[in-house]
């Protein structure tokens, strides 16, 4: 038998996509967790921030309280939806070791992170679009430019897609694996401006706001729907860039060394 | 002088915590052969593998593939290999074609040599029935086709296999001897590594022990069961068990 074509490969166009197949039908096998969560819990917001303390609320920029909350559940939900994707795909396959699968594949560490990343996109995509399809059709927002609000999913989706992976290499217990959630992505999602501005934090604490990195993402996509930020979209988005750039290093970095994939 | 299938040199690995796994190795497999690998457990036969298919990193040494470094021309390299580990590292909520379809994948074949190849193997390793089960559903001996079927699955030109029959049925332990010589003498060559060695003595033609991390012998079957006694004989003396147990008595 002779030694067959050597010749050397280019990107491995089908070992991509096959991650994305592989990963988009683990997804679909618990719809209710990864769809059906999210979209029940924007239904209750909607109901209790729109008609039980709506009509108590005074409206903020001219908008509704409801439309104002709108844009940071929806955050709040492509973040954890991306960072529970990327951080439980990567740990289970850990765990299990299947990630040898890939490790023995023709697949270089750009084609494992990016087949990864573009299932977290298409899950906080979906999430984000049926959370926006219950807003509108309850007439708790709108949408003042659509460029700007598929950057926030895409962008924001990458950023804690990114983080997932950091968190599923890193982790060596389920325990591990949900602390990201109870101490950072729950508080800060919570203290980003979600349900209050800037104007409603006393002086001394407006620092909370500017520090927080959620507050950024939750701002600019309340830009992208009722046109409401109260930070620049340009810092935003610069911002949010800078932080894409600095995980994408990371974790390069350590899918290069094999940290917690090769022995 | 033909390129030989594989060529460790001089491969040394060592663990975070300094648990040196493979001491000094260099082994080589011609192309076409069918290469028992042995040794008790902890001696580094895994661990060699490992490096070999890149699920660890080499310490240091080199590894060459029909010519190609493991690590520098890794994508390469891998495409020629296949390996059947000797744990089930498979996803157990996933079906058997499944998983077979996304090693394929990974390997970049494309969809409708995939397919037939896939159902191919389904049925040459009895899975068709099966196909509706999760792998958790399987009982050993269906799991282990399915991880072999899996390393066979982009048609790979070097197969390891590292204890494939451990736990397996006399009835498909022969199924899979039956079919590995068939495709050693379509020309795969083979590495595997078993701790029976009646099956050792029946399927391969170059035998290397492994003890503490270095090759300790290295021959033909028939040097090896040459030896006074027989391959259990030399395989005992060369890791060192004779003596242990002659001290024992």
């Amino acid at each position: 038998m002779s030694v067959p074509d050597l010749k050397p490969m280019g990107v491995n166009w089908v070992g991509l996509g096959t991650i994305v197949r592989r990963d988009v039908q683990r997804m679909l096998r618990v719809p209710i967790q990864v769809f059906i969560a999210p979209w029940s819990s924007a239904l209750l917001f909607i109901f209790v921030f729109g008609y039980v303390l709506g009509g108590t609320m005074r409206t903020i920029g001219g908008h509704k309280y409801i439309e104002f909350v709108m844009p940071g559940v929806l955050m709040m939900n492509i973040i954890t939806a991306a960072f529970l994707q990327s951080s439980s795909a990567i740990y289970f396959s850990r765990f299990m070791r299947f990630v040898e699968e890939m490790l023995v594949a023709p697949l270089s560490y750009l084609e494992m992170v990016v087949g990864s990343l573009t299932t977290v996109v298409v899950r906080a995509t979906v999430t984000g679009l049926g959370i926006l399809i219950l807003g509108l059709g309850f007439c708790a927002t709108t949408i003042e430019s659509w460029p700007l609000f598929v950057f926030w999913i895409v962008a924001v989706s990458i950023i804690f897609g990114l983080a997932g992976i950091l968190v599923g290499l890193w982790s060596k217990s389920f325990e591990q694996l949900n602390m990201p959630v109870v101490f950072f992505l729950t508080p800060l999602s919570m203290l980003g401006g979600s349900f209050f501005t800037m104007k409603m934090l006393p002086d001394w604490l407006h620092w909370m706001l500017w520090a927080n990195p959620f507050f950024y993402f939750i701002n600019g996509i309340r830009g992208a729907m009722i046109g409401v930020d109260e930070a620049p979209q340009g810092l935003s988005i610069a911002l949010t860039l800078l932080m894409i750039a600095a995980l994408g290093g990371l974790v390069w970095r350590l899918f290069s060394r094999g940290y917690g994939l090769r022995e | 002088m033909a390129t030989p299938a594989l060529k460790v040199t001089n491969l040394r690995k060592v663990y975070r915590r300094g648990n040196v796994a493979v001491e000094d190795l260099s082994l080589t497999v011609e192309e076409g052969d069918f290469f028992g690998f042995l040794g008790p457990n902890g001696a580094g036969k895994s661990t060699t593998i490992h490096c070999v298919t890149g699920i660890a990193n080499p310490t240091s040494g080199t590894i060459e593939i029909f010519g190609l470094d493991a690590v520098k021309n890794y994508r390469e390299a891998r495409r020629l290999v296949g390996l059947c580990p000797q744990e089930f590292n498979v996803d157990p909520f996933a079906k058997p074609a499944d998983i077979v379809s996304w090693a394929g994948g990974y390997f970049g074949m494309g969809a409708a040599e995939l397919k037939s190849r896939v159902n191919y193997l389904m049925e040459q390793f009895e899975l068709t029935p099966h196909l509706k089960k999760t792998f958790r559903e399987l009982s050993g001996g269906l799991k282990r086709r399915v991880v072999l079927a899996r390393a066979l699955v982009h048609d790979p030109k070097l197969i390891i296999l590292d204890e494939p029959t451990a736990g397996v049925d006399v009835e498909l332990r022969r199924v899979l001897w039956n079919y590995l010589t068939e495709i050693n003498q379509d020309g795969r060559t083979i590495l595997l590594t078993s701790h029976y060695l009646e099956e050792v003595e029946r399927l391969c033609r170059d035998i290397a022990i492994v003890a503490r991390g270095r090759i300790v012998r290295q021959g033909t079957k028939d040097e090896m069961a040459g030896t006074p006694g027989s391959l259990e004989h030399a395989y005992l003396v060369a890791t060192g068990a004779e003596a242990d147990h002659v001290a024992g008595q």
